[in-house]
């Protein structure tokens, strides 16, 4: 057996095994687990299982599992094509084990600084998982896009943590939930936390890296774009919406994010050709359901949110394993280059339709329910909000039913299918079925949704969904929806134009080319800096000293002077002090001056020795002696390096004169940093020491350490680990350059 | 070209500098200096030969290509410094032996694990100095000025 079909067997059964076990937690009425993790930070390693742990955990366990099946017969296809080898497949089962695990962290974390950590973990395998095509410059890009959205906006997770930790001395979030009264404190934060969510679950103006990752093979699209990555989003806006919604600002943003992305998302669908932008695309439209449901809030935005997730993401991976599996059949990507498949290949037609329906919110699927409960919270909320429901629900039954008629019905196209693995076709089967089922006995999935509802909303949340058969404003509405829907499609020729029209616009000047300018932008600062620093050996230590001496100047600019900078009278004890410094300047002064090598290297160390005669000369003999041993090695490492050098080099460069601008810059450039230098190390003596009591502490038990040298006893006793680790550093180092110079003469 | 007095003097330096490199690493403890410096005290003793012998000179009359070695051997004693304690149950680097108690004498140095350790960090200083010092003056072929 193969490296990548031994890795597919161990993330099926790690999948398997996840869903099990939280099946058995969940039913066992969920768990804790609370370890301290850093106690000086108050931050432990709180888990816990709690409603909305197990709907998101669960749906990534169990969506997990059917897509590594299906990977399992997928990948070998896909990298034979690529004519790369099989066990390339094992980096991608790997990675996406990474994820569930993430995923599983993210969903049942407590703390917000854990919860930050598993968020990135899920930035970190899905920019894996993305670029698993490496050869592929487009999809490296658009790992690359991915990652730098959610990672950077994962930034502003970390503040709003931050914000929240600075203002309540927590990271605890049922704590929080506890203390967290509202106020700018928790607006802001609910804000900076809510940025981070909608860019993982690609909301405008966040949206455009989904359609991007589809550069990522199918499985990972089925797994990370339906019930994972961007799952993850919503999850976080939930796990911290009881903190949101004290703010009524931010749900009404979150509100309007939702809608927009829904019509944004929903548009764009209509006018996609490739199987899988349709659906991302409509995993954008999908989402912006739940963020407006999220920003609804209250009891029906909670449950409706919740439910909504839970029927979305069965339905919508078993439609992106659908298009795999068709391209993989027919070799077509897009929706003009397929049609008519359905008598052909039956079963995945029947799967792929089932879940469209759930999606298009047919009845005696899950997602009728999943849609009543929208409509139900929208009307809640007001006649405008509840217009623009309908019209959502209209355009996703539009371009749901493109997508699977297009494939399904109509002329058969792009010749017979080739024949492929079961593998291919009945995890879509399955998850087509779970919908259908959910339809009939929607119980379970319901009280599923309730307990994370009740999570989400903070307070107890009911969740009842049953088929009515009368005139009662929800089913109007859905009626309203399939009209408007079959209208959109029957004119979807007229709407061909408007629609090219508004994916150029949305091309032309949309947030991805604000990205691209401010990428190319960083792009070109950088290498600017680096072409500055690195012009010259002057440069360069130009680069270090300049910043470090502004730095400097601020501080000392910022901190208060009074009793510094006096001049006081001079001890005749001093007087040797005193020599030595001024033996110390005379050679620093020398160094400007003198031109030869080696009168260079002999001024600088006079510099050093004068300095280690002061540092013996204050009471610090063990500086002294470092400082001793420091100006040797360096006097002799430059008398050593003198010795490899070409005679003729060295001879130029004492004959060449400074010219041009660096002639001042170079002066000026030393002079001011020495002037900063001077200023607060003056600033920093005129004070007095403050008393330090670890200190005291050390000089104290130096006798019970057996020893009467405390810099000694603290180096190989007190902070022994610390010596250890600079040892191992030093062994490192020189294995270092052992090989890379070896490696240059080509001995070993 | 190395003066032949240059020569001389550096060749003689190197037994008192290992000398008081000894020293330094064990009065250490108790006075001025420890197994840091006193590494680099020896290795600079060893620097010296290189710049003003060549490193032919140098590896014929020196173990060089034993330092490698030293430095290994150096760091295995701090990590075994390290963990012997936890083996016997108490916590990283713990002290031995313990406070009040009496340590073994040789002379008038005191035998205890942190002088191990300090030995450890000379080892490991001056075995990791001399290979860095020996594989930058091992110019490759053709390289000569």
């Amino acid at each position: 057996m193969g490296l990548g079909r031994r890795a597919a067997t161990a993330a099926i059964t790690t999948a398997a095994g996840t869903l099990l076990a939280l099946a058995w937690g969940w039913s066992a009425g969920g768990g804790a687990v609370d370890v301290a993790w850093a106690p000086t930070w108050d931050l432990r390693l709180a888990f816990e299982l709690d409603g909305l742990a197990a709907l998101y955990g669960g749906l990534a366990a169990a969506v997990g599992l059917l897509v590594f099946i299906y990977a399992s017969a997928y990948m070998p296809r896909h990298l034979d094509h690529q004519g790369r080898s099989r066990d390339e497949a094992a980096r991608l089962h790997g990675a996406m084990v990474l994820f569930l695990v993430a995923m599983l962290g993210l969903v049942t974390a407590q703390d917000l600084i854990l919860l930050f950590v598993f968020w990135d973990l899920t930035a970190v395998a899905s920019w894996l998982l993305i670029g698993f095509d490496r050869q592929d410059r487009g999809a490296r890009l658009s790992a690359l896009m991915a990652l730098l959205v959610t990672g950077v906006s994962a930034v502003a997770l970390l503040v709003g943590i931050l914000v929240l930790r600075a203002e309540y001395g927590t990271t605890n979030l049922p704590e929080l939930l506890e203390i967290a009264r509202p106020g700018a404190a928790v607006t802001v934060a609910g804000a900076l936390i809510a940025v981070a969510a909608l860019a993982k679950s690609a909301q405008v103006p966040f949206h455009f890296w989904l359609p991007r990752a589809m550069a990522a093979p199918t499985p990972v699209s089925a797994y990370l774009h339906s019930a994972a990555m961007v799952a993850a989003g919503v999850f976080l806006l939930s796990r911290v919406h009881p903190l949101l919604a004290r703010s009524p600002e931010l749900l009404d943003a979150l509100l309007v994010v939702g809608l927009a992305s829904v019509a944004v998302g929903g548009l764009l669908a209509m006018a996609a050709d490739g199987l899988k932008r349709l659906l991302a695309y409509s995993t954008i439209s999908q989402y912006g359901y739940v963020v407006a449901m999220l920003g609804i809030g209250g009891e029906a935005g909670a449950a409706g949110a919740c439910f909504y997730v839970l029927a979305h993401a069965l339905a919508k991976s078993a439609l992106f394993m659908t298009a795999g599996t068709v391209t993989e059949a027919t070799g077509q990507r897009g929706l003009s280059g397929v049609g008519g498949l359905g008598r052909r290949m039956p079963l995945l037609a029947a799967g792929s339709a089932a879940a469209a329906a759930a999606i298009a919110a047919f009845p005696a699927t899950l997602g009728f329910f999943k849609d009543e409960l929208y409509f139900k919270a929208a009307l809640e909320h007001g006649d405008l909000v509840a217009v623009l429901a309908v019209a959502g629900a209209g355009l996703t039954f539009a371009y749901m039913a493109r997508f699977w008629c297009g494939i399904f019905l109509g002329q058969a196209r792009g010749g017979e299918p080739a024949a492929v693995e079961r593998r291919l076709v009945w995890p879509v089967c399955v998850l087509g079925g779970l919908g259908v089922i959910g339809g009939v006995i929607v119980s379970p999935f319901a009280d599923l949704a309730r307990d994370a509802a009740v999570v989400t909303n903070g307070a107890p949340a009911e969740l009842s969904v049953a088929y009515h058969l009368d005139a009662r404003a929800e089913n109007l509405m859905a009626l309203a929806a399939y009209a408007t829907g079959a209208a959109l499609l029957a004119g979807r020729r007229l709407l061909a134009a408007p629609l090219a029209f508004v994916e150029r616009i949305s091309d032309r000047v949309g947030p991805e080319r604000a990205y691209g300018v401010a990428l190319r932008g960083l792009n070109r600062a950088s290498d600017r800096l680096h072409q500055l620093e690195v012009r010259d050996l002057r440069a360069r230590v130009a680069a270090v000293i300049v910043p470090g001496a502004l730095l400097v100047a601020l501080a000392v600019a910022l901190t208060p002077t009074a009793g510094a900078y006096v001049v006081g009278a001079v001890p005749a004890a001093d007087t040797p002090l005193v020599v030595a410094l001024a033996v110390c300047a005379l050679a620093a002064a020398a160094v400007t001056t003198v031109r030869g090598h080696l009168a260079l290297v002999l001024a600088l160390s006079g510099v050093g020795f004068a300095l280690a005669t002061t540092y013996s000369l204050v009471g610090a003999p063990d500086v002294a002696l470092v400082a001793v041993l420091i100006e040797t090695i360096f006097a002799l490492l430059f008398v050593g390096v003198f010795a490899l050098l070409p005679r003729d080099a060295l001879r130029a460069s004492v004959a060449r004169r400074t010219t041009g601008s660096k002639r001042v810059r170079d002066p000026v450039i030393a002079v001011g940093s020495g002037l900063v230098t001077t200023l607060v190390v003056w600033g920093a003596l005129s004070r007095p020491l403050p008393a330090e009591p670890t200190a005291q502490r050390q000089f104290e038990a130096v006798d019970a350490a057996h020893g009467k040298d405390v810099v000694t006893v603290i180096l190989a006793d007190f902070r022994g680990l610390d010596t250890l680790v600079e040892i191992t550093v030093v062994a490192v180092a020189m294995l270092a350059v052992t090989a890379l110079l070896r490696a240059r003469t080509g001995r070993w | 070209m190395v003066s032949v007095l240059t020569r001389m003097v550096s060749r003689a330096l190197l037994a008192p500098t290992l000398m008081v490199a000894a020293a330094v690493l064990v009065k250490g403890y108790a006075d001025v200096g420890d197994g840091f410096a006193a590494g680099t005290i020896a290795a600079l003793g060893v620097l010296l030969q290189y710049v003003a012998l060549g490193r032919e000179h140098v590896v014929a009359a020196l173990p060089i290509a034993r330092a490698p070695v030293l430095a290994m051997a150096g760091l295995s004693v701090g990590v075994a410094i390290l963990a012997l304690p936890v083996l016997a149950g108490g916590a990283p680097l713990e002290h031995w032996p313990p406070s009040g108690d009496d340590p073994v004498y040789v002379g008038s140095v005191e035998l205890i694990s942190a002088f191990a350790f300090d030995v450890g960090v000379f080892a490991l200083v001056l075995g990791a100095a001399v290979t860095i010092i020996d594989v930058v003056a091992a110019r490759p072929a053709g390289e000569h000025p």
